[in-house]
């Protein structure tokens, strides 16, 4: 089979990466791997999610919600207040 | 394709006279003015700076006041426009210059910018965005949720290919390397296009204000004032949550506040003008909020109602008879709680006093204002602009269309603030008046 070519080292050759770009990428992965580690056990709200994880709400809201558009959890149901949804992680 | 000496761009020259028309911005006016010249035989150039075409109104829920799903009303037109024999489309394209020659031709540059993806070899499987490692605030979604680097704009786009942020790109290659049908493409230049015309249709649309520059309502501050554009998002088919949130903490609203004519007839923020919409958005927001959350209090603070259009002031009234609570009053400021619940300080214009209401979500129903940038594109002659920015219609009456230079026409709201129906006479009306110019010249 042809081993194919890959034209992103014709580019890195001309353009580097901004340091913003990498630190944005690492705090993604952290988040992501924070977030996926506190739903390894069971359905949470985002407020039980800030509280386990120590990330401030709107965090927790943009990048869970960043998650579920991207298919990595799921919504499991509405608190009796009908106030917070619970999310799940999807194996 | 020619070599320039700016090595960062190719250039291309497409020949003489290319196409009939040029249509910049395909919005539903410029798609609009495009598929009827295309009807009547006339080949059309269809340009858009986006990745897709279909403007502000394929992000909308629903239309007001028939409540119709907007995505069910662009699509088809979108997709009509995208596969007319007569019209070729250009997205991620901007003019650059357009001269106006002797022999009346216009002489086009315009810039193509890279998306980095062989277009006709995607095939929109979303692969790539599974693998790329760097994630940024959606501008599809306006913000409130974050896409990937590699990206497809949103599902109905068109054309539905993906594309590359190349600021925001680590250069890892995932995406490269997991493309099924190898179509990435990093060596991929921005384009110098020139071709010739014999009209030009400007449908550039407008631009939505910027609440931020309001500084005591708190946006941008408080996570819970939002804009009418990020509502209609929560509210599509397509949204960027699983239900209506709010965005500091995730929780479902039950006291939801509008606060009309944010950014216009407003001398302070120079914008006097009304904006035509955001009253009838508004109100077609608060019904749809009423469906989704039956439970929750929606109160709208206005000013005026202008309740104008066809069925607009039934509509109104529908929405006081679900329940909507309208206030006519003046918000002072919006301070914010530790739970993130908004007290609104207001006059009350019926009572005169100064009153203070909690609500748990804000929405500011912002303004239209002009998007005038294409004016310095054209080179030798003067597009000119009216006294509040839009493009000038010297004989409003009787040609509305018209512009300054002859053979540049305007559609939709390029010429003023207007809503979906207006913008589809005003784009027909520009159709037409391009078709009658160029017969004269045949």
């Amino acid at each position: 089979m042809e081993k194919k070519i890959r034209t992103v080292n014709i580019l890195k050759e001309t353009r580097k990466v901004s340091e913003h770009v990498n630190e944005e990428r690492k705090k993604y992965i952290q988040i992501r791997k924070t977030l996926r580690e506190a739903l390894k056990e069971e359905s949470k709200s985002i407020p039980q999610l800030a509280v386990d994880t120590n990330l401030p709400l709107p965090d927790v809201t943009y990048y869970l919600m960043t998650l579920l558009k991207f298919g990595e959890v799921a919504v499991d149901g509405i608190d009796d207040m009908d106030e917070y949804y619970f999310y799940k992680l999807i194996k | 394709m020619e070599a320039t000496n700016n090595d960062s761009m190719n250039r291309s020259n497409a020949g003489t006279t290319d196409y009939d028309v040029l249509v910049i911005g395909a919005g539903i006016a410029g798609e609009e003015s495009a598929l009827k010249l295309a009807d009547m035989g006339f080949k059309v150039l269809l340009i858009e700076k986006e990745p897709s075409i279909g403007g502000k109104m394929i992000l909308l829920s629903k239309v007001f006041p028939t409540l119709d799903c907007a995505a069910c009303i662009t699509t088809p037109k979108v997709s009509e426009t995208a596969r007319h024999p007569n019209i070729t489309i250009l997205t991620l394209a901007e003019a650059e210059s357009i001269v106006k020659e002797e022999n009346n031709l216009f002489s086009v540059t315009f810039k193509k910018h890279p998306r980095y993806v062989v277009e006709n070899d995607c095939t929109g499987c979303q692969e790539c965005e599974t693998v790329c490692p760097m994630v940024v605030k959606d501008q599809f979604q306006f913000n409130l949720v974050a896409r990937k680097a590699i990206y497809i704009p949103f599902n109905i786009a068109n054309p539905r290919v993906a594309l590359i942020d190349i600021e925001n790109c680590t250069l890892c290659g995932a995406c490269e390397q997991k493309c099924p049908s190898n179509c990435i493409d990093f060596t991929q230049k921005e384009e110098l296009v020139n071709i010739k015309v014999k009209s030009v249709i400007v449908a550039t649309g407008f631009k939505l204000f910027d609440p931020i520059s309001i500084e005591r309502y708190g946006y941008g501050r408080y996570k819970n004032v939002i804009t009418s554009m990020q509502m209609e998002r929560e509210l599509a088919p397509t949204r960027p949550f699983n239900s209506v949130l709010r965005p500091s903490d995730g929780k479902v609203p039950d006291k939801i506040a509008y606060i009309f004519c944010t950014g216009s007839r407003d001398h302070t923020v120079g914008n006097p003008i009304c904006s035509q919409v955001c009253c009838m958005y508004s109100t077609k927001q608060a019904q749809l909020l009423m469906g989704a959350l039956p439970m929750a209090d929606i109160s709208l603070y206005y000013i005026n109602i202008r309740a104008f259009g066809k069925g607009f002031n039934e509509f109104y009234m529908q929405a006081k008879d679900m329940g909507a609570n309208y206030v006519k009053g003046k918000i002072g400021s919006i301070s914010e709680k530790e739970n993130g619940n908004l007290i609104l300080r207001y006059e009350d214009i019926v009572t005169g006093k100064v009153t203070e209401k909690e609500h748990d979500l804000v929405v500011l129903s912002v303004g239209l204002l002009a998007n005038h940038e294409i004016t310095k594109v054209f080179k030798n002659e003067k597009l000119e602009l009216d006294a509040l920015k839009y493009i000038k219609q010297p004989d409003l009456l009787q040609s509305p269309a018209t512009t300054s230079i002859k053979g540049v026409f305007v559609a939709g709201t390029a010429t003023s603030p207007m809503d979906i129906p207006d913008t589809i006479m005003s784009a027909g009306a520009a159709a037409s008046e391009t078709s009658g110019y160029l017969n004269q010249w045949s």
